[in-house]
């Protein structure tokens, strides 16, 4: 049966200045004051989204952490979630502990990764999410507080301490919150959710283990192979044999993909093509072992080793021409699970 | 836990599972006579590091010998396959990382 009371530790304070100091001098938040997590607040959470404290939400092999929805929902508390952005979260939660996203090493390693949560389907609209002007930027609470919450349940829950267990070499902002929608009203395909094969009415979490953004300018044309070829010149920047790259597409760039008529397979396609290059030339820009390049320096690599690894995506703001490449971690594979709604 | 009334009263955001209950293996007294198992994660000089500790060892005892083994990859565990080979092999296992 599952558990039905709140069994987390207390911890009692004089006023909310005391419990700030406590939770950021104890490593507990991400270096930015949290919402005090107080038992009403976090059992608000859990009935609105149908769900018992004990409710095991995943369980994470390497480092055997059973997730329940009451850590889920504490740390979705303090980074400031609303109780209707907790399903989100669930579903963000749920598949980081699949082994393929490999949370362990990508939440270790000195690549200083950061957990992105991508959100397609009709629910990101419901909660308010931006897809639109700035999505990867600050100003949208359902954005700031669902990435938030996933990269806070990554250092509290999973043990992923910054300057710890966590050994980034640099870390980036985005460590504090990465989450966005996609941007369906540009799009001319069916949503991501739905290309991965989920009814027309899911909304899907996707998860990264994701690097830096890189933003790469497209002005100055309408055919998609031009400006595709400039994002496969960037591409070849985050080196070969990368996991997974997720591309992000401005709305100005999907109308003009849109009148050419090009599928996201497509341009996953010619990019996964267009990265191409000899291993002698990967040598030379200093991206792979001089001898391993030897071994074999006619061989061609790409950025990754098929279409599939590329996931494109639509969103952002109506002016500008860019498009955002971000690369996954090493082995680490994305991770989509739908959003399961009480309704 | 008894708190006043005008206490804020909070939960802790971490994991307070029982932790794993696996116990160390016995340790021999002696590193005579003893097969001893290297296993590399492939990190860059990773074999060179238990190499010279290996030979350390081999200074100060008389091994019957040392059996080197690589994981996949460091970015996985070392697989269910390749412990049970190093455990039917070795008396004493040495694990590695390096760069």
């Amino acid at each position: 049966m599952t558990q039905s009371e709140i069994t987390s530790r207390r911890f009692q304070f004089d006023d909310w200045d005391a419990a700030q100091e406590h939770y950021l001098d104890a490593g507990m938040t991400d270096g930015l004051p949290i919402i005090p997590p107080t038992e009403q607040r976090v059992r608000a959470m859990l009935d609105h989204a149908g769900l018992a404290p004990g409710d095991v939400i995943g369980v994470e092999s390497i480092r055997q952490k059973r997730m329940t929805a009451e850590k889920v929902a504490i740390n979705a508390v303090m980074a400031g979630c609303k109780p209707e952005y907790l399903p989100v979260v669930v579903a963000a939660a749920a598949a980081v502990c699949e082994p393929l996203f490999n949370l362990h090493a990508s939440s270790t390693s000195t690549n200083g990764i950061a957990i992105l949560v991508l959100v397609s389907g009709p629910y990101a609209n419901e909660i308010g999410m931006n897809a639109r002007t700035g999505m990867m930027g600050n100003g949208n609470r359902a954005n700031a507080t669902i990435g938030r919450a996933i990269n806070l349940l990554k250092t509290n829950f999973y043990g992923s301490t910054a300057q710890d267990m966590d050994q980034s070499t640099l870390g980036y902002p985005g460590k504090y919150s990465f989450c966005f929608a996609e941007n369906v009203e540009v799009s001319p395909w069916p949503s991501l959710a739905v290309s991965k094969g989920f009814h027309a009415d899911a909304t899907t979490v996707t998860t990264f283990a994701a690097n830096s953004p890189l933003q790469v300018s497209a002005h100055g044309g309408k055919d998609p192979e031009d400006f595709f070829s400039g994002s496969a010149h960037a591409m070849q920047g985050l080196g070969p044999s990368i996991s997974e790259v997720l591309v992000v597409i401005s709305p100005e760039l999907m109308s003009y993909i849109s009148e050419a008529g090009w599928s996201r397979e497509r341009i996953a396609e010619f990019l996964c093509t267009k990265t191409q290059a000899p291993a002698k030339q990967w040598a030379a820009w200093h991206r792979i072992d001089q001898a391993v390049a030897l071994q074999n320096p006619d061989a061609t690599l790409g950025c990754v080793q098929e279409p599939g690894r590329i996931t494109v995506v639509p969103g952002g703001g109506a002016a500008g021409a860019f498009t955002a490449l971000i690369a996954s971690w090493a082995s680490s594979r994305s991770v989509t699970k739908e959003v399961q709604l009480r309704r | 836990m008894v708190s006043r009334s005008d206490q804020l009263v909070t939960l802790d955001p971490r994991d307070e599972g029982v932790p794993n209950t696996d116990v160390l293996a016995k340790r021999p007294t002696t590193l005579d006579g003893k097969i001893i198992g290297l296993l590399s994660n492939r990190k860059p000089h990773a074999d060179e590091l238990l190499r010279m500790i290996a030979d350390a060892i081999g200074e100060r005892y008389s091994l019957k010998g040392v059996v080197e083994i690589s994981k996949a990859s460091h970015q996985w565990p070392a697989g269910p396959d390749i412990l049970k080979e190093m455990a039917g092999q070795c008396d004493v296992i040495i694990h590695a990382t390096a760069e």
